[in-house]
């Protein structure tokens, strides 16, 4: 859509500040725009920075599952889950079956539960603003109550313990659990219906943003952005951590690498955590959930690992060097998002500054995670 | 060794990174390393088998040739860099850790680089992959890393006019309470500090 | 020319005044700049200058009455606490029957929700917010971030507490709060206003 002119034209600076009607949190883009079309992107993150790797380093494991907890907000169970099995193999826990069972049906809900609040914000920067956030928000709703029942609280739960868990859940629980999976399928329903043959909804994301496979591989992104490139990797099938390889799901992969496919892998991935759920609730038999001997204090013998998770936005990871204490000498989260954020240059650069929104949006990001 | 075993050895303290040290396993046959030896046979590399990975060891020069040909040689096939890191072990000197993973051939390795205190440069991995750009300059404003090669080197994470000192150094403490960040506001500020930097 | 008084002795060529050199500002200087909190100034309204002092209590609490039945708070979620903020907006926990309603521009703002922590670099932005919103308005710090610092308190970067800036009208304590705790907040919002109505213009 060319068209010529002889006018002088500038190109403007233009900030999209830390406050923006967005809700994706204090993030900054400076674009260059020329009329309507992005010419350059500097994204400048960093203001919800907080020092959760420094504070980790002076607090027990345990006490660092808070911050973990903190650190991704949207799905705080898979954060947990990274740090509590990179302690686990350090110090070489066996963990007890009901509570690997207990622990994937919680990643689980919570990968629901994220994709959930991704399709609200998303939505309402496509355009649609108040209805599929509302659906959405009333789905989590749902699976926030199971999640106050068993933890005790409605989001951040520090729930999982090196070992096992904290508490056992509740007595009805699998009861209640199977109750909300069948509003969950009818809401995820809900939103397909609404949201993925729309007219508006795919001309606003079909074409836009697009990332080749070898671009994805090159700046380290993860999860679904790099499914939705076309590479089929998925940390649960390819390196299965807890006990995922006994469950049957399928992964689902992109062809464009463009918003769209982004949001149909994210949809999809919801309908296949409801799959691994269910199983694990036919699974899921009495026993312990702890072991048998666990220490007060807990030290880690001298050593090193990296374990990652695949968390609901990408490769959320655990790099701790324990120097036989009780405290990390140090803890680094590799977060999925501030790997993502990396590309945000190259999708958006060419398009037009309200498909930037759209690009950002689907990125998924919590600020959290990206700045710690 | 066993964890029991382990844990004995050790002396409790941050001074465990020597004690782990002693610990150190080699890889076993048949490990990455072994893949990393017959691709590159000139490059001095020492390994050991930390919990998961095989953890190589490499000095500055050789870093970049490592990491590239980790990526290009068709038998390690290192694609993915999954997380670069600095550690700081204070007067042993500052560390970059990398981890890679490769997709095709489903193995993984961690390739460490270890520069003086008082010389910290390392190399910039982004000749080789350009997803290692922020967490360079994490590192750079974290650690007081020097990544030579980096397109851009500015603060990331900090604002911008506050990187005085580095902050997950050791040497730098927490706060301790409330009133604390207030007072030292006000003292420094009485003070003058005629070109003094918070250290 | 004529009668001119005798010319002053020429004078010599003063040397420039002293200026002192301009010193660089140092990395403390610049954080207690950041940290500076706004001036607090309530403003008087039109009406209190206009009216009869006999109609001045009346007019006060239908003033108020109007004001507390239609907060409009900006959106400024920062962190965490911005997932329970925009959870109580929706349908579960409604904040709309109560005349509340999301706004994203400080101009049009009655209320800021401070949900989140806030670190030293954003604080300048917090600042200017504030300044952007028109009287009356008012300020909620929503979660333990916002109160004093909360688990993040003992990193340098964060800033202690958002009161340290702005000044805060109410405290919602929680990490997060629940929905619950937040509209009790607003609660408490709408009784405070009441019941200033006639100390504040």
């Amino acid at each position: 859509m060319a068209v010529e002119h002889d006018l002088e034209t500038m190109e403007i600076p233009v900030n999209m500040g830390p406050q923006h009607p967005s809700t994706h949190g204090v993030f900054r883009m400076v674009l260059k725009v020329d009329g309507e079309r992005v010419v350059e992107l500097v994204p400048h993150i960093g203001y919800l920075h907080r020092g959760a790797e420094k504070l980790c380093e002076n607090m027990d494991y345990r006490q660092g599952i808070g911050i973990h907890d903190r650190t991704e907000y949207l799905a705080p169970f898979h954060a947990e889950l990274a740090l509590v099995i990179a302690v686990e193999k350090l110090m070489g826990l066996e963990v007890p079956e009901r509570a690997e069972q207990i622990r994937i049906i919680m990643a689980e809900l919570n990968r629901i539960t994220s994709h959930m609040m991704f399709v609200g914000a998303f939505s309402a920067d496509a355009g649609v603003f108040g209805t599929a956030f509302t659906y959405a928000f009333r789905e989590r709703e749902y699976i926030q109550d199971i999640f106050e029942e068993v933890t005790g609280d409605r989001t951040m739960y520090g729930y999982f313990r090196p070992g096992g868990l904290a508490w056992d859940v509740p007595d009805d629980f699998v009861e209640r659990v199977r109750a909300v999976l069948e509003h969950t399928r009818q809401g995820i329903d809900d939103i397909d219906n609404l949201l993925t043959k729309n007219e508006v909804f795919m001309a606003r994301t079909r074409g836009i943003g697009a990332m080749s496979a070898e671009e994805a591989i090159d700046w380290g992104l993860s999860g679904p952005m790099l499914r939705a490139c076309g590479v089929r990797h998925d940390l649960r099938k390819a390196q299965p951590y807890c006990i995922y390889d006994r469950f049957d799901f399928d992964v689902p992969v992109g062809q464009y690498g463009d918003v769209y496919d982004r949001y149909l892998v994210r949809l999809e991935e919801m309908r296949q955590s409801v799959r691994i759920v269910e199983q694990a609730l036919e699974g899921l038999r009495d026993g312990p959930i702890m072991p048998k001997k666990m220490r007060r204090r807990l030290r880690t013998p001298p050593g090193e690992i990296y374990q990652g998770v695949e968390a609901p936005r990408g490769e959320y990871g655990v790099y701790i060097v324990s120097d036989g204490t009780d405290k990390p000498y140090r803890m680094k989260i590799r977060s999925a998002c501030f790997a993502n954020l990396m590309g945000l240059r190259d999708m958006v650069v060419g398009h037009f500054v309200a498909d930037a929104v759209v690009i950002l949006g689907s990125i998924d990001m919590v600020l959290g995670e990206v700045d710690r | 060794m066993s964890s029991e075993e382990r844990l004995e050895k050790f002396r409790p303290g941050r001074d465990g990174h020597e004690a782990r040290k002693a610990l150190r396993v080699p890889p076993p046959r048949g490990s990455v390393f072994d893949l990393f030896k017959e691709a590159l046979p000139d490059v001095p590399m020492e390994a050991y088998q930390a919990v998961k990975d095989v953890v190589i060891e490499v000095s500055r020069g050789d870093v970049i040739r490592v990491l590239r040909t980790a990526k290009e040689d068709p038998r390690l096939d290192f694609r993915w860099l999954r997380c670069l890191s600095g550690v700081d072990y204070m007067d042993k000197g500052l560390e970059v850790v990398y981890h890679l993973h490769s997709y095709t051939r489903n193995h993984d390795v961690t390739v460490k680089v270890r520069c003086p205190q008082g010389d910290p440069r390392v190399p910039s991995a982004t000749a080789v992959w350009r997803g290692a750009d922020w967490y360079e300059r994490e590192a750079a404003e974290m650690f007081g890393l020097v990544f030579e090669g980096h397109p851009n080197l500015v603060p990331l994470l900090l604002p911008e006019d506050m990187t005085d000192h580095h902050p997950l150094r050791k040497d730098n403490p927490l706060a301790e309470i409330e009133e604390w960040q207030g007072d030292r506001l006000a003292g420094r500020a009485e003070e003058g500090a005629g070109g003094e930097e918070e250290g | 020319m004529s009668g001119s008084a005798p010319a002053a002795p020429p004078r010599e060529p003063q040397a420039p005044p002293e200026v002192p050199a301009r010193r660089e500002k140092t990395g403390i200087e610049r954080e207690a700049e950041r940290l500076t909190p706004v001036e607090f100034d309530r403003g008087k309204a039109p009406y209190r200058r206009v009216l009869p002092g006999v109609l001045l209590a009346p007019a006060d609490t239908v003033v108020a009455m109007a004001r507390k039945s239609s907060l409009w708070p900006l959106t400024f979620g920062l962190a965490c606490c911005a997932i329970e903020m925009i959870a109580t907006y929706m349908s579960h926990h409604d904040l709309d029957r109560f005349g509340i309603m999301p706004w994203p521009s400080p101009r049009q703002a009655d209320v800021m929700i401070v949900a989140g922590t806030v670190t030293k670099k954003m604080a300048p932005s917090v600042k200017l917010l504030y300044e952007q919103m028109p009287n009356p308005k008012w300020v909620i710090a929503m979660g333990a971030c916002a109160i004093n610092g909360g688990p993040y308190t003992r990193y340098d970067r964060v800033l202690q507490g958002v009161d340290k800036i702005i000044p805060v009208d109410v405290y919602v304590p929680g990490c997060p709060p629940r929905p619950e705790a937040l509209l009790d907040g607003f609660l408490a919002l709408q009784r405070k206003i009441m019941a200033e109505r006639s100390a504040v213009g």
